[in-house]
């Protein structure tokens, strides 16, 4: 390692002050402190530090993503077996599967990486990490069959418009990967609305997902409809362990769940956002069932527990809401802005005709409330200690 | 008498912690005062260079106050003062005589100082040129002897890193502690308060009322022990002393001079023999750490290494300073390390969740570990300060100078030392002690 450290002190005048890549600075401070850590100290108390920085948070994240990737893989190729009624290997489930994500994951980087570098180059700061945890975001919550172009457009819409605009990381109002995700939502609905089923292999395959085939019928019982279903193997179950089509990293619940309890317990994920939101998603799943026999709306009727392992919620609670920059920042405001995405994300899936899937959206829409939620805690909080200072 | 219990919190595992062994530091040849270190003074020289002076002999006041002297920590000649720029006076060095002399004043029977009364016990401390000793909060700066407290609080317990143990350095001491508790006590009409640990040799104290407290650091802190048993207010004053300078002060009015011993650590990873040293107020460093540095290059901190201020061989012992600390300046690189969060070393909060608080100690070095980044609020801060304070929405209303807003969420109720934890375990590597500093120079400022 020792010769690797004095080749690279030698280049790194070319791009210090008055080199000649002065401008790739923050490009080469990445690789530099990439490679080793930064040697940067202390100048003021405390002299001492922890070692944990945003690096470290940000690698952590990414640590609990890794098994979606592999599972997301194999899924591919699983789907794509079940669709042209071919039966295959683990391996070539799995090969299949890193032919279609291993580009889009390379899209995302290339496109993300370069708009940070830019940003970074021109605003004369440091690489932000926060990219790294967006970059594996994204090629989870899209589906196989997106087009690599739409990949490339939508993260440079997150990157530049969900973030680097507000400031880079930290200083965003919505989750950048997300954001992403809305913007294909919006911008080709064709490919992404979740209507019909996402499977690689085959041209013009059709089908339609757990959550749409509930919302097409009107006065059925959506549990004995999905158990109806031949095509794919909807029961609780199988959605739950996760072999069903859907976008890559989302369907397998059981190792988000797990994923989910890794960033608790590493204290980078809030607990009371996760609560918050399973405590929503339960309460109002609840109250639509109560009241499904109201209505011809086949959704009211989905019990709680398959709104769990349906969509992108648990993921999109688990890695998306848990966001700390974009979530309410304190402990109160965390539950409410947990609990509100559990609530929203059943009322667009049942009442909302348009869409099948709500979580996306009430994340985003938390999002843009959160500071709201966080001013109403520290106003609660500035009010106790008004009434103690006047006693 | 009641228990607090403090769970938010961190004692940081450092190596170096300094033994129960009281060594004799090697005798300095010279002290000093550094009016540079006392904040919002005015300091107005009462010696020149060459003059000798007394144990106790005034060194200079504040224009502010003229009452307010501060005494010399040694008999000897006024070797030299050094002037900063814009001719801030530095530093004013002491070369020690052999033979040492004190002026002496008033003294009294211990059984008397609790009936002194506070005009007598006031001008006993001022005419002793020791009232620097207190300070107050808010602001933690040198009382104002005019205004009488609200309520006095005495820290008897130092969860600081690496801090002096004052169940060790105070063991000898405690009738001059209990006798400076008598004069000071004397000073508020409201209470005066002494917390300790749980099992303590300061538990049989008398009048004060004694809390205990857990040993999480900062519950040592006597801004957490305030925010806990008679919280600041506007309007409402309370004044600090250090356990070492009660028991000056109890000498002083036994005696009738000025004693200026105490009992310092010198710790840290950077110290062959970490171990309680006897010295005295204003020693010189070099005399400290005499033959004890490790390697040469390190960073030698006067106080703990979380509030203490940069030092060198060449300086002195801080005024409110207990410890000297050092640690190594190290500039190793470690390969693809941001790889290894499991692995690192001297991790506080990630490996808390696999592995507990364990017992290992860490050599920490002065190494920032990561680069300044924007806050992403992980709770890192919320985690280990013990205070009904919101310090994200503090933070930012300190940036944004919103003096109404920073008095609302208790500004004046902080004081960087409680936050340096704060600052410690921040991914962000965000200089939070040094915000809430500007934030309460802003509210000070504005009166």
């Amino acid at each position: 390692m020792k010769s690797l450290r004095n080749i690279m002190n030698k280049i790194a005048p070319v791009f210090e002050e008055k080199g000649k890549l002065e401008k790739l600075y923050p490009l080469w401070e990445a690789i530099d402190v990439g490679i080793f850590n930064s040697n940067k100290k202390t100048n003021i108390g405390p002299h001492i530090r922890d070692s944990v920085d945003i690096k470290r948070v940000m690698i952590m994240v990414v640590f609990a993503l890794l098994p979606l990737y592999i599972f997301g893989a194999i899924n591919i190729g699983v789907q794509s077996g079940i669709a042209q009624n071919v039966s295959q290997t683990w391996n070539q489930n799995f090969v299949i599967g890193i032919k279609i994500l291993l580009p889009i994951f390379l899209v995302t980087f290339i496109t993300g990486g370069l708009w940070e570098v830019i940003f970074a180059s021109v605003r004369k700061h440091d690489i932000n990490e926060g990219f790294f945890v967006t970059g594996f975001l994204i090629p989870l919550i899209v589906p196989p069959t997106i087009p690599l172009w739409q990949v490339a457009v939508a993260t440079t819409f997150g990157v530049v418009i969900g973030k680097e605009i507000f400031g880079g990381t930290g200083y965003n109002i919505f989750n950048p990967a997300l954001t992403a995700r809305a913007f294909i939502f919006f911008a080709y609905p064709g490919a992404i609305s979740g209507d019909k089923v996402w499977v690689s292999g085959v041209d013009g395959y059709s089908g339609a997902t757990g959550l749409s085939i509930p919302a097409a019928v009107e006065g059925g019982n959506a549990k004995a409809l999905l158990d109806g279903v031949t095509q794919f193997d909807y029961s609780w179950w199988n959605m739950f362990v996760g072999w069903i089509p859907g976008s890559i990293g989302e369907t397998s619940k059981i190792l988000i769940l797990l994923a989910g309890l890794f960033l608790i317990l590493t204290k980078i994920a809030s607990w009371r956002i996760m609560a918050g939101g399973l405590l929503g998603l339960f309460a109002t799943a609840w109250l639509t069932n109560s009241l499904s026999s109201y209505s011809t709306n086949t959704m009211l009727s989905l019990p709680p527990e398959y709104h769990l392992v349906m969509g992108g919620f648990l993921f999109g609670l688990v890695f998306m809401a848990t966001d700390p920059v974009s979530a309410a920042q304190t402990n109160k405001g965390r539950w409410i802005y947990g609990f509100c995405i559990g609530a929203m994300t059943i009322i667009i899936r049942s009442i909302n005709p348009a869409y099948p899937e709500g979580t996306m959206l009430a994340i985003l829409f938390m999002n843009a409330f959160s500071p709201l939620i966080d001013y109403f805690v520290v106003k609660g909080n500035i009010k106790k200690r008004m009434v103690r200072y006047a006693k | 008498m009641s228990h607090i219990e403090i769970k938010k919190g961190h004692n940081i595992r450092i190596t170096g912690i300094p033994s129960e062994e009281i060594r004799n530091a090697k005798i300095p040849t010279s002290l000093s005062i550094q009016p540079k270190e006392f904040k919002s003074i005015k300091p107005k020289l009462m010696v020149k260079e060459g003059d000798s002076v007394s144990i106790g002999s005034p060194l200079f006041f504040d224009k502010n106050n003229p009452n307010i002297k501060w005494a010399s920590p040694g008999c000897g000649e006024v070797k030299e003062i050094k002037f900063g720029p814009r001719r801030v006076i530095e530093n004013i060095i002491i070369e020690l005589a052999k033979e040492e002399e004190a002026v002496i004043q008033e003294s009294f029977e211990a059984s008397a100082i609790k009936s002194l009364g506070r005009e007598k016990v006031l001008q006993c401390i001022l005419d002793g040129h020791l009232f620097p000793m207190i300070r107050q909060r808010p602001f933690n700066k040198i009382a104002n002897p005019d205004q009488a407290p609200d309520a006095i609080f005495i820290s008897a317990v130092n969860t600081a890193p690496l801090s002096v143990n004052l169940e060790i350095a105070m063991k000898d001491r405690l009738s001059s502690f209990q006798a400076g508790i008598d004069a000071l006590s004397q000073l508020t009409e409201g209470k005066m308060f002494l917390t300790t640990k749980k099992y303590s040799i300061f538990s049989d104290m008398q009048h004060c009322e004694i809390n205990t407290i857990s040993e999480l650091h900062p519950a040592g802190n006597v801004g957490i022990q305030i925010h806990h048993i008679s919280p600041l207010k506007p309007k409402k004053i309370i004044w600090t002393v250090d356990v070492n300078h009660v028991a000056i002060l109890g000498d002083l009015f036994l005696t009738g001079s000025y004693q200026p011993a105490m009992i310092a650590s010198v710790a840290g990873p950077g110290v062959l023999n970490p171990s309680h040293v006897k010295t005295r107020i204003g020693a010189s460093i070099s005399s400290l750490l005499d033959n004890q540095l490790a390697d040469g290059n390190s960073r030698i901190i006067s106080g703990d290494v979380l509030t203490g201020s940069h030092s060198s061989l060449n300086e002195f012992l801080g005024y409110y300073d207990s410890s000297i600390s050092v640690l190594s300046e190290s500039d190793e690189r470690e390969f693809l390390g941001w790889l290894k969060p499991g692995s690192g070393k001297t991790r506080y909060s990630l490996t808390r969740a696999f592995f507990g608080q364990g017992k290992q100690a860490f050599p920490f070095s002065t190494i920032l570990n990561g680069g300044k980044r924007a806050l992403v609020p992980v709770d890192a801060w919320e985690n280990v300060l013990p205070m009904d304070i919101m310090p994200i929405a503090l933070f930012r209303s300190i940036l944004a100078c919103d003096i109404e807003e920073m008095e609302q969420l208790g500004m004046i109720e902080c004081d960087p030392e409680d936050f340096a934890l704060c600052a410690f375990a921040c991914p962000s590597k965000i200089e939070l002690s040094a915000v809430i500093q500007q934030g309460l120079d802003i509210l000070e400022a504005e009166g």
